[in-house]
């Protein structure tokens, strides 16, 4: 185990020399200019981890990439991040004391708490503009958080995608029923009025609403409720794995032909890993191409390539990666738009030039151009689990919310 | 050379500082807190302020689980109910910090009253687990109430001002919290003086024995919960104003060990040792940080497979504490004092 281990730290410590190498390989113009950095309180520790490790690869291969790309304008690019433990004081304490050494023109936030804390500092600094790992819909609040966005939909975008590929799945021109299944924190909650609201609007009736622990095993009285209604569609928020497994498991047993979908958290491999066979049919709206999808584009190609040298071995990268990636990826464009518009690296420059991106070709990484609206991606697309070939596979085209 | 301190009368032997020397430290000590915020960056300001506040809640458990002998695992609990109760009053009165803060403390003492009635029929491990309820209860509350406490979403709040002063930044925060937290511990210090706090110790060490000798016991449990509670609740309160936004998700059950872990690790019954654990507590994590960061040049993946471990050196540090010296941070302080108050004429 101990010589598997040094092994990889060998290998990590050539991974490390062939970064630096790379680096070293930006043209010498992009060494003469001011550095740009990347901030980032990233979770490799704690209840998170298990996305932040690879939140984390994935900006940090994406830094490898612009810079070896001649960086952003001719300026290198630095990714300077701190662990967190997920954790709302440690998050802050990584941006003051990055902040404090840098000048940090964009950051990563690892956490909906973490995010809506540093706003009023963030907006009284004015210097960095801010996306993360958070999906809430409270975030695109622009009044309160001018410089905060979302890279891809937030959840009650992500809910209004669901929405619409379920109203195109009725029969006999009925329109088929939905129970929402959410966690009872802030993050399970954050999509469900708003959801009830918008499947009102499109004659979906909401016929059953469960509410429980995240990470419950029991749930046996709640399933019972559910075949109750039997109803054709259930929708997960605010869960990673269980319990949904627990309710597709009982579910299944008991002969409904309930099909089941979640968000973006519960939208990646751990569920086909844990659940196996159990997991086929399992459908999740994503807003970006997974990573061993048939889908190709220059972009995905150059994040598949440069994956694949940082660690050979990694083999899949799960959303988190891609997420990582897509975020540098905005923050790039953001700041390469502020820079050709000749105006300073300020938030404020930046949040206008992330309004301004419109049908923004993003290489493959999703879909089809994307455009921000209330500085947001809503964009994204419904996938099923082939619990076979272990992978997701596309059931539905990009769906652009207006 | 001091050869000794002889006290001559009561007052002198009851004196909170009793040497010259030790008054000299102490205006040092102040002195070092005054000149610390124009001395250091945000990110230490910032570490001094959770500390200020990690100070205030671990004295107030230690009133309550250190002397009087009450497991508590509700302090993250009575700290929410301050936090709150300084966000709503902000948003909804304007009323200055002072006010606010006092008002927290109060109600997150009466709410502390109501969790220590079952103190009087259960006590050790039964305790914990009904204090560990009121937590839940507590909690239930902040995230469904949402008309007072904004539900799931929390309230963000107003700066706090005082005369038309506003404290925004960590610098001006830091004038609120520190000076509060030396009050504050001053205060518990002078509890201990007092007869009320001398029946705390006399219920912790035999609740029996305390009560014949004529200490009410529902009275000095519940006056004792009260106190720690009110601590919890300025702490809490301070905590809304540093960070300005409130959650149910801010005050954590993990919180509330936390703080019991801070009372243990600096030294139970010892508000010096409560002082000391919650900064040792709070810093730790940052300082093992500096190992990774020292790692990073020479092996980039460092914060990889730092990151976890460093949870897990934490962890050890802790339960090292517990084997190796159970009485705390405090007793090494005070071994370090034996050793220099003769130095250099001791062996």
């Amino acid at each position: 185990m101990f010589k598997r281990m040094l092994s990889k730290g060998r290998r990590l410590v050539g991974i490390g020399s062939m970064a630096a190498a790379l680096v070293a390989a930006v043209p010498a113009m992009a060494q003469d200019k001011e550095p740009i950095v990347f901030g980032g309180s990233i979770p490799l520790s704690g209840v998170f981890a298990f996305a932040g490790v690879h939140i984390h690869a994935g900006l940090t291969d994406y830094t490898t990439w612009i810079n070896s790309q001649g960086g952003i304008n001719g300026h290198p690019v630095e990714y300077v991040m701190e662990d967190t433990g997920y954790e709302v004081d440690r998050s802050v304490a990584a941006f003051k004391k990055i902040s404090g050494s840098n000048n940090v023109s964009v950051y990563y936030g690892d956490s909906t708490g973490f995010m809506k804390t540093i706003a009023s500092e963030l907006n009284s600094r004015g210097t960095t503009l801010m996306s993360g790992a958070s999906f809430a819909t409270a975030l695109t609040d622009n009044e309160q958080y001018p410089y905060q966005f979302i890279p891809g939909p937030n959840y009650t975008q992500m809910f209004g995608i669901i929405l619409e590929y379920i109203a195109t799945q009725g029969k006999d021109g009925d329109m088929p029923t939905v129970a929402f299944v959410y966690s009872d924190t802030e993050f399970g909650k954050d999509p469900i009025e708003n959801g009830k609201v918008k499947a009102a609007e499109m004659g979906i009736e909401v016929v059953e609403e469960i509410v429980t622990k995240p990470g419950s095993v029991d749930v046996s009285a709640e399933i019972l409720k559910l075949r109750r209604v039997r109803p054709d569609f259930v929708v997960f928020h605010g869960y990673v794995l269980s319990p949904i497994n627990e309710f597709m498991v009982q579910m299944r047993q008991m002969g409904l032909d309930t099909q089941f979908m979640g968000t973006f958290w519960s939208s990646d491999k751990l569920i086909v890993n844990k659940m196996g066979a159990d997991a086929d049919g399992y459908m999740g709206v994503m807003p970006y191409n997974y990573y061993d999808s048939a889908e190709g584009g220059p972009m995905l190609d150059a994040l598949r390539a440069v994956a694949e040298k940082s660690d050979p071995d990694a083999g899949y990268r799960p959303t988190g990666y891609m997420q990582g990636w897509f975020n540098a990826m905005v923050w790039t464009e953001v700041i390469k738009r502020t820079i050709d518009a000749g105006k300073e690296l300020t938030a404020e420059n930046m949040a206008e030039s992330l309004a301004s991106i419109e049908d923004w070709d993003t290489g493959g990484i999703i879909g089809i151009p994307v455009s921000v609206q209330d500085m947001s991606f809503p964009v994204g697309r419904i996938w099923r689990v082939n619990a076979k070939e272990a992978r997701y596979e596309p059931v539905s085209d990009w769906i652009h919310l207006d | 050379m001091r050869i000794g301190d002889a006290k001559q009368n009561y007052e002198a032997d009851e004196a909170i500082l009793s040497t010259s020397t030790q008054k000299i430290w102490f205006a040092f000590f102040l002195l070092v807190l005054l000149l610390f915020p124009f001395m250091v960056g945000s990110y230490l300001m910032y570490l001094g302020c959770l500390v200020g506040i990690a100070v205030i809640s671990t004295t107030g458990l230690n009133i309550l689980t250190g002397f009087t002998g009450l497991i508590s695992l509700g302090q993250a609990g009575f700290m929410g109910v301050g936090g709150y109760t300084v966000a709503w009053l902000s948003m909804n009165t304007g009323l200055p910090f002072p006010v606010t803060l006092l008002l927290a403390g109060l109600l997150a003492a009466a709410i502390g009253i109501l969790v220590g009635l079952p103190s009087l029929r259960v006590k050790g491990l039964y305790l914990a687990i009904a204090t560990l309820a009121a937590s839940v209860f507590l909690h239930f509350i902040f995230a469904e109430w949402e008309s007072v406490t904004g539900g799931m979403g929390g309230l963000s709040l107003e700066p706090a001002h005082l005369f038309g002063l506003t404290f925004q930044t960590d610098f001006a925060m830091y004038f609120i919290i520190v000076p509060l937290a030396v009050l504050m511990v001053i205060g518990a210090k002078n509890v201990f003086r007092t007869r009320i706090g001398r029946a705390f110790i006399a219920i912790r060490d035999r609740d029996i024995s305390a009560e014949i000798l004529g200490i009410n016991l529902l009275h000095y449990k519940l006056m004792s919960f009260a106190l720690s509670s009110f601590y919890a609740g300025v702490a809490g309160g301070l905590f809304a104003y540093f960070f300005r936004v409130v959650t149910p998700e801010s005050f954590p059950l993990s919180m509330s060990i936390f703080y019991l872990a801070a009372v243990i690790v600096g030294g139970m019954g010892n508000l010096l040792g409560g002082v000391l654990g919650a900064a040792f507590m709070t810093l730790i994590p940052e300082a093992l940080k500096l190992l990774t960061a020292a790692l990073t040049p020479f092996y980039p993946n460092a914060p990889i497979f730092m990151s976890p471990m460093l949870e897990i050196i934490f962890g050890a540090l802790i339960v090292g504490f517990l084997i190796f010296e159970p009485h705390g941070l405090a007793e090494i302080w005070h071994r370090i004092r034996r050793f220099f108050s003769l130095w250099p004429f001791k062996n």
